[in-house]
Formats: C-alpha cells, structure tokens, sequence
C-alpha cells in the first residue's frame, strides 16, 4: 500500500509570532545580547568537541546533538530565567549547560566518570540541574513529568514560576503528549510545551508522522489552549515568543503549546549518518545557522565586531578542549559504588 | 492500647488520612477516588475530608497521571496514585519502569521519586484475561522499586504509612477480594517496617511461604496439616522487595521441607526466585525438592470452575506439601 505523503487534510501556512528584532536589541542591551551569544557559542563548541571525543572512542552509547538548535533553550533561558522547572528529551546536552552544569562535569558525564553531572550514571541522555529534572531517554516520556512540575507549583501556590517542557516533533504521535496536554488543561496546569520541530524524528520526514502540518495551531486549540509558531533560526523570534508566553502565563497560569521551527545539523544521534537527506537539503539547513544570523545582527548593530566574536568563539573552543581534558583526566566511578544509591535513604 | 476493628479498606483510608494529617504534601489522586468515594471505597469520605486540591479524579489517563505523579515526587510533593486496578498500570508502565524505578541512581542521587502506587491486584472474581495480572513479578524485575503486598488490615495499615514516608517509588499491591477482611488493630499509631516477613503461625514439619492474599488460603491449609498431624511453619512475605530472605532461611533451615504458593504465574514468578535463594543460602539443609503451587501457565479463564483451579487453591496446596513431604 502507497502511504501519502500529504496529508488529506488542507493544512495552512503558519503565522509566525511577530516580532521586532531591533526593538528586542534595545530592550535587552549589549551585556545581555553578548551574553546570549556567548551562550550559544559555548552549545556549539561543546557539542562539536564532544562529538569529536565520540569520534575519538572516549564517548560510547547513544549521542545527539543540539547544533542547529541553539537559539531555541538559549532564548527561552533569557525569557524565562533559570527559576523554574525545565524537562526536556534526551537531546540534553544544550539545556544543562545553560541550567547552570558546567562544560566539564557534563563532558565528564559523557566519558562516564564518576566527576560526571551524574555521577557516570546517565550519560549523554541523562543531564540534570538543580531545576532541570532531566533529559529522558523514552520520545515523550518527559511530558507527564512537566505536567507533574507544573502541578506541585500550582499545589504550592507558586505564581511566578511555570514547567518548561521541550520535546521533538517525533514525540507529537505518542500517546504521553496527548494524555499530558488533556490533562494540563482540564486541570489548568503551569506547562510550556515547546516542540523543537527539526523535521525529522530519526529518519522518518515529520510529515510521514504527524498527521497535521502546523502542529502547536492546529492541536492547541483541541486541548483548550493557545498554540504559537516560532522561527526556531532566529534568536529574536524566539526571545519575543517565550517572552510573551510567559507574560500570558502569570495572568492566566494556563499552558500554552508551541512549535518552533528549527533544523538539524547532524543525523539524528551521532550514529546516523543521514543517507536518507539530500545535500541540498542539508546546505539549505546549514545556511539558516542561527549562531551566524545573531552574529550578524549584533555586528550590523554596533554591538560587537568580527574580531571579538572570534575571540569568544575561541574562548569557548577552549573551555570545551578543557573540558575533554577534565573528563579525560578524572577518575573512573569506584567499581565499589556501583549497587549503591539504587534507594534513596 | 485501644483496639479497634476494621476491614482492610477501612485500615488503608485510616493509614492514608494520618500521613495527609502528618505531612501537608501528600495527596491522592487516581480514577473515581473522590466524588466517586473509590471503585471499592478505599477512598470513602477523603474528599470531603479533604476537598479537592488533596483528593483529585483523574481522566481516565493512567499514563499522564501516574507520569504527573512522578514529576509532582520529584519536585517535592509525596503523591498516592490510586491504580483502579493494578492491571491498568501496564498503560502508564514507562512512567513507572523509566522514570520512577530509575531516576534516583540514574540521576546520580539528585532526584528521589517518593511515591506510592496502590490498588488491587491479582484476581478478583471471574473479571478473565485482562483484569486479573498479578504484577509483583512483573515489576519485581526492576531494581529502584519497593513491593509491598499486605495481607490482612493489620500489615495494611502499618506498610501503608511507611510506604507513603519512603523516599522511593513503592507499589503497594492490594486484593480486592480481601478488602472487606475484618481484623482487629490498634488505635493508637503504629508502623510496620518494609523487608520484614512474618511467621504467621510457627511449625517444625514444613516452610510454606506466600504473600498477599494467598496468605489467607494457606490459614485454611496449615489447619487442615494440623488436622492430619502435620506442623506447618507459614511465612507471609509482606514485601517482595525487599526480600526478607533471612526468615526463609531461618525456617527452612529448621523445618528442612518448603512449598512456595504464590497467586501469580510459575515462569519467572516470585517463587522461581525465593526458590533459587533458598538453594543458594540452605541448599544443604533441604531433606526434598522445593515444591511450588502458582497460577498455571495460561491467561486469567472466565469461568469460574476454570477459574478455581487455575489459582493455587486448598486442594493443590495441601498437595504439593504431601508432595514435598513424601507422603
């Protein structure tokens, strides 16, 4: 049987959050802006030496990376603050960097040595922070878990924070997505639910898996809820977006769904070279670099140079080799810790 | 010490009521447990006690609830997710399996998960296929879960309280053929621990071990042994992990015979495994094989003659002890 590619249904354009680039530069000022920048350049140069790390055979298991991605949790940090419950896939990696784990304990995490953000217990998938309750390994399986955050705010009284919850466009199908949304509504629960569509779910075409093209427009208003378009490439776009959402959200402390459209550098995890993509299809990805496209921004508005960008992108190609040193250099766990800690006291 | 007497419903509401009395984070939530006052009234009364932000219903969602569950344990609540039945668990099975069972070593002890899932478990009466699992072996596989399987309102009510102040994921599997059991317990507080068998009655002759609601089936059969002059030491588990091996080994080095009755399948079943510690820590002090009485090998029948045989019953038990004793 021939499977359609199209959906039957029509499915319209999206209509992207408006937003006001120069507007959001003068709103955030040249420390912030530099700041965020730094943030991303510190993702990105983490993720490319961990991935040469993995090359190298220090790195083992499942691997996947956030290059491509970055303006996403980078601007949502900066809408949001760090205060309050992040969950997010086991595409983790980008999410406790900016949470506040540091280039070394993770990179130590992903060598599987006992300095690691998990005591060499997670690995690439399983990255935590005081308020990141993890990357989950399962597609979907973090989305009860958001829901759950949101729920011990709301039972706590607690107004001013609200549950982040990051997922691809490959969980969208499970059942856990549609269950958490039903429920977040009916009960009025504090979640974020952003899906990063990248447009693959391993290597399978999100429109051979999603049966509605805008999925945040076309599901949010089933569930009872407000849902928003992002373009994932621009740091502005998503910057205003997550702004407002959370504005909305400490009035009406409903959940909101959004999608934000972004690319994937890479193969789904390290293991997959992406035969089943074009080159074309991957260089028009490449070109929409949203590292590059607030560089560009930030030099065009006096906020920073060419020489200095490339100074703090070394600075952060160092700290990442740094943190392969880190890693390489602690020890591994103890042979003797391995069956403690399965019960907490 | 006062007394009262209870049925074992009555032990589980009294036990869920003074942990939310004690401790402001603890809730409930699950299906019919509020306006409904609980499928088989566990719950009768704790939302008006209670009202609605400490007694929730739920949509009938056991995936997303028993997940929100787990993210409300993990951000500092002590949640009690009522599971209508435990069969319905295998719906929010990778909430239970992925997350809760794993999160404390998997995060390198940065997140503990103290919840309690609990409901009836095992079969009831003629509900077939799908409505009759017994879980605890199922489960028992997985290391980061705590089993606790009451069998009377006593061990309810005191593994109950202790479940809900554990900081791990414990499922708490009930009967519901034994929840309007009445038992004599004190009114003033008390706690039992988890890991601790009990040796229901002493004997010399022959172990019998089991848990949960077979233990009632095996008070009918070490009286009928008496009767034929066989003195039967039973242990009831309590909790299937952790194991209270020791009090096996005990008895068994003692008595030197054991039969394993357990509600649940032979394959992979709880016995396969207390039967392979036995040999592992008294193999010498065995006299004959280990005989073991477990449901057989086939999906829950309906009808109730099939179903009578297919779940260790008197007459099968009282068999295998002959069996293991020689006679």
């Amino acid at each position: 049987m021939e499977v359609p590619l199209t959906p039957k249904m029509e499915s319209h354009d999206y209509t992207i959050f408006p937003s006001d680039t120069k507007k959001i530069i003068a709103e955030l000022g040249k420390e912030r802006l530099i700041e965020n920048l730094k943030r991303m350049l510190l993702i990105r140069n983490f993720e490319v030496r961990a991935e040469s790390a993995y090359q190298q055979g220090k790195i083992g298991g499942f691997f996947h990376s956030y290059i491509g991605q970055e303006a996403i949790q980078t601007a949502a940090l900066e809408a949001f603050s760090a205060n309050n419950w992040w969950v997010t896939s086991y595409r983790c990696h980008a999410l406790a960097l900016l949470l506040g784990a540091t280039p070394n304990e993770i990179m130590a995490e992903l060598y599987g040595k006992s300095t690691g953000n998990a005591k060499g217990r997670g690995g690439s998938m399983h990255l935590y922070a005081e308020r990141l309750l993890g990357g989950f390994g399962i597609v979907g399986g973090q989305i009860p878990i958001a829901i759950g955050a949101a729920f011990s705010l709301k039972y706590k009284e607690i107004k001013d924070q609200v549950s982040i919850c990051f997922l691809g466009d490959g969980a969208v199908p499970q059942g856990a997505f549609h269950e958490s949304l039903n429920l977040a509504s009916l009960w009025s629960l504090p979640c974020v639910f952003v899906i990063e569509n990248n447009k693959w779910g391993m290597g399978t075409a999100v429109e051979r898996a999603v049966s509605v093209k805008r999925i945040a427009e076309d599901k949010a208003p089933s569930f009872g809820m407000k849902g928003y378009t992002f373009n994932g490439m621009d740091f502005f776009n998503c910057y205003a977006g997550f702004k407002h959402v959370f504005e909305e959200m400490k009035k009406d402390s409903r959940p909101v769904l959004i999608e934000v459209l972004t690319e994937r550098f890479r193969g789904h995890s390290i293991s997959d070279p992406g035969l089943y993509r074009t080159k074309e299809n991957l260089k028009a990805s490449m070109a929409k670099d949203p590292i590059l496209a607030l560089q560009v921004n930030l030099i065009e508005s006096g906020i920073i140079d060419q020489e200095e960008v490339k100074e703090l992108d070394k600075k952060y190609r160092t700290i990442a080799i740094e943190s392969m040193k880190y890693a390489d250099e602690s020890p591994w766990p103890e042979i003797s810790t391995l069956e403690t800690d399965v019960f907490a006291p | 010490m006062g007394t009262q007497v209870v049925d074992l419903r009555e032990a589980l509401r009294q036990a869920m009521n003074e942990e939310m009395e004690r401790d402001p984070n603890v809730f409930i939530l699950g299906e019919e447990v509020a306006e409904y006052n609980g499928a088989y009234k566990v719950t009768k009364g704790m939302l008006e006690k209670w009202g609605p932000k400490r007694v929730l219903d739920t949509p009938i969602s056991e995936l997303a609830f028993a997940g929100l569950g787990i993210g409300a344990a993990m951000t500092g609540l002590r949640p009690i997710v009522e599971f209508m039945s435990f069969n319905f668990s295998f719906v929010a099975a990778d909430q239970i399996i992925s997350n809760a069972a794993k999160m404390y070593y998997m995060s390198g002890t940065r997140f503990s998960v103290p919840i309690v899932f609990r409901g009836p478990n095992g079969a009831a009466a003629q509900v077939s296929s799908q409505h009759s699992h017994c879980v605890e072996a199922i489960y028992g596989n997985l290391p980061g879960l705590l089993i606790v399987t009451p069998s009377n309102a006593y061990d309810a009510k005191g593994l109950l309280k202790t479940s809900i102040r554990n900081n791990n994921p414990v499922l708490f599997l009930e009967s519901e053929l034994s929840y309007g059991d009445k038992m004599e317990i004190p009114t003033e507080e008390y706690l039992i621990p988890l890991g601790k068998a009990k040796i229901v009655k002493e004997g010399k002759d022959i172990t019998i071990v089991t848990h949960g609601r077979m233990v009632t089936v095996c008070e009918i059969v070490v009286k009928e042994l008496t009767n034929q002059g066989i003195n039967a030491e039973l242990i009831d588990l309590r909790t299937i992990r952790p194991l209270d091996i020791e009090t096996v080994v005990r008895s068994v080095k003692k008595t030197n015979f054991c039969v394993l009755v357990e509600e649940g399948h032979y394959f992979s079943g709880i016995s396969a495994e207390v039967g392979f510690q036995i040999m592992e820590n008294c193999f010498d002090y065995l006299d004959s094989e280990i005989v073991r009485v477990c449901q057989k090998e086939t999906p829950m029948p309906y009808s109730k003659e099939l179903e009578k045989e297919t779940l260790p019953n008197v007459k099968r038990i009282l068999s295998a002890v002959h069996k293991a004793l020689n006679r």
